[in-house]
């Protein structure tokens, strides 16, 4: 239950963060649009995601779904800022 | 993970909600007391009386900084509502250079009734106190509060969520509150609160996130801007600042200037207004709507020329995202409710209080019966045992406390704003060390007679001290008064009850177990 615990609170609030910032900047608005639409997601990603981890059925799974798509979108998001810029 | 989804999700929702369970229901208990922020305060200053007229008001306010700020960089005025009848000043004085920024808010504020005198009452921090408490905390940096209570609120949205997916026959037992049977009672309590008001405690959490947002979440700004400031700037324009043209210029009638803002909102209120360089050639007024007239909490502005009195072009903030995040804080907020929905806010919030302290009281209730040996529980069980004694009772009796040294303490005690705050943590770590000393059952019925004998003592001791109270406001209509008391009287009721009930079910239990099987719609281990 530890692990679930870290895997449902820090490391899902990195997971969400860097889906909202994906969302902020891939969103089709204006850029202050797309980044206020996805901080008011951002909620609701975290709190499905904390679900999620505790209602999967393997740990393991749950674990390597985590960390891929923590690692995938978070290179993503680094390759989005890179050669995107910021404003 | 052994057991299946609901499981999983009833652990979830137990520890999550134990967690932060304390903290949620001092911010829930203090938010359901701000939806009447306005209302306490003037409670909280029974001397000032009166009734407000916004366009005598305006008139009043120029005046007075007229003379008493002639020169000063911008005056900030809000006028008067239905809910609070003074106006309140605030000027910033003329920048001189080589000269430090002076501090002190003391000097350059003043709260005027609607004739322009300037209005003295007790010092209090009233109902805002409550207000700021409920994000801002207190003892404590403003920016860890929010950090600690955005966690809390991370966990309630999770509690509510989960809770719904634990609790199976949620519409059959929301006709089914039975008292008297221990465990059951209290899991009815939970549930009855929780489902009574299920939209509001999701809309209230989510809203709440959202006011909380640029801190708890700044990755979504962060992904788009290396300047944050630039999204602000984007966001909110602003027009650009006019520079001192050293030409005195009198400020143009501000009268015509509301009237013509007014119209152009379909006749809404005003709330607010403020003049830049005024006497200046240069000077700008900007009126702003005020908040009651929209759920969103941004309102409009309009900007006039202050020497001539036409109105300037504003950027103006738009976008339906922006819209939205507006809305769901005004929606927090309330600020746009009239009394039938302010009301409902209030109950809502009541219930939401009692659906966390309820939850907090399940815990141990649901333990107690499978403690090894219940005569010498162990530690973790005690530790939550007391605080849920000292803030369940210990809280809203601490703020019991809060209105009645209002009206103990002199009127011009020295820090007296500052006292008041204190009783409340004085009686909430009071109710700590009492329930640490005494039998946790004692401790429960006294410390839930103790708040009941408080709320009752607030009238009793308003009658005492003030002309004002809910006896005479019945013949003089004096509303709030009435209002006021009832609500002492009713919360004085309810802890009663809840003593009462305590005394009645712990006394009648039987040490068996339930009959009925915990896990069927319940939170298991």
């Amino acid at each position: 239950m530890i692990g679930r615990t870290i895997a449902a609170v820090p490391v899902n609030y990195a997971l969400s963060s860097i889906a909202t910032a994906l969302l902020a900047r891939h969103l089709p608005m204006r850029p202050s649009e797309a980044s206020i639409t996805a901080t008011l997601l951002s909620y609701l990603i975290f709190a499905v995601l904390a679900m999620m981890i505790f209602a999967a059925r393997s740990t393991r799974r749950m674990w390597l779904w985590l960390g891929s798509a923590t690692v995938g979108l978070g290179l993503l998001l680094w390759l989005s800022i890179h050669f995107g810029g910021r404003l | 993970m052994k057991g299946g989804l609901r499981q999983s999700m009833a652990w979830l929702h137990t520890w999550t909600g134990l967690l932060f369970g304390w903290l949620l229901f001092a911010v829930f208990l203090t938010g359901t007391c701000a939806f009447f922020q306005e209302e306490i305060t003037r409670w909280m200053q029974p001397e000032l009386t009166g009734t407000a007229d916004p366009s005598q008001a305006v008139q009043s306010a120029v005046h007075f900084l007229e003379g008493k700020a002639p020169d000063a960089e911008s005056w900030f005025i809000t006028l008067p509502s239905a809910r609070n009848m003074q106006t309140s000043l605030f000027w910033r004085p003329k920048r001189v250079e080589g000269e430090p920024r002076r501090r002190n808010r003391g000097e350059t504020s003043a709260t005027l009734d609607s004739a322009g005198n300037t209005v003295e009452a007790r010092e209090t921090r009233g109902g805002f106190f409550l207000y700021r408490f409920h994000f801002d905390l207190h003892y404590m940096p403003v920016r860890w509060a929010r950090d600690l209570v955005s966690i809390a609120s991370m966990f309630m949205l999770i509690a509510i969520l989960t809770g719904v997916v634990t609790h199976k026959k949620i519409f059959v037992d929301f006709f089914m509150l039975r008292f008297g049977k221990g465990q059951r009672s209290w899991l009815d309590a939970h549930n009855v609160t929780a489902v009574f008001a299920l939209p509001f405690y999701l809309m209230i959490t989510y809203t709440g996130l959202v006011t909380l947002a640029t801190q708890n979440m700044p990755w979504g700004i962060a992904a788009n801007y290396a300047d944050t400031s630039k999204f602000f700037a984007e966001v909110f324009p602003e027009r650009e600042r006019q520079e001192r043209s050293d030409e005195r210029v009198p400020l143009a009638p501000i009268g015509p200037m509301l009237e013509q803002a007014s119209r152009h909102w379909d006749g809404a209120a005003i709330g607010y207004l403020s003049v830049t360089l005024p006497g200046d050639r240069n000077a700008t007024v900007t009126v702003t709507r005020a908040l009651s007239s929209s759920v969103n909490t941004r309102a409009p502005t309009m900007a006039f020329n202050g020497a001539t009195g036409r109105p300037l072009t504003l950027p103006a903030a738009t976008g339906g995202a922006l819209a939205t995040q507006g809305v769901m804080v005004g929606l927090h907020a309330g600020r746009f409710a009239d009394w039938g929905l302010r009301w409902l806010y209030f109950l809502s919030g009541v219930g939401g209080t009692i659906m966390v302290g309820s939850g907090l009281v399940l815990w141990t209730v649901k333990r107690r019966a499978k403690l090894p040996d219940p005569a010498r529980p162990h530690f973790g069980f005690r530790l939550v045992e007391r605080l849920n004694v000292a803030t369940i009772a210990g809280f809203p009796a601490g703020i019991a406390a809060y209105f009645l040294t209002n009206r103990l303490l002199p009127p011009h005690m020295a820090g007296r704003a500052e006292w008041e705050i204190h009783s409340i943590f004085i009686l909430w770590g009071g109710m700590l060390l009492y329930a640490i000393v005494r039998p946790t059952r004692r401790a429960w019925i006294e410390g839930l007679m103790l708040a009941a004998l408080l709320y009752l003592a607030v009238p009793l001791v308003n009658a005492l001290t003030v002309p004002r109270n809910g006896l005479v406001g019945l013949f003089t209509g004096d509303w709030l008064f009435v209002a006021f008391d009832l609500t002492m009287l009713a919360t004085a009721a309810g802890f009663a009850w809840a003593a009462h009930r305590m005394t009645r079910a712990k006394a009648t239990q039987p040490p068996r177990r339930l009959a009925r099987q915990p896990a069927e719609l319940s939170p298991a281990e």
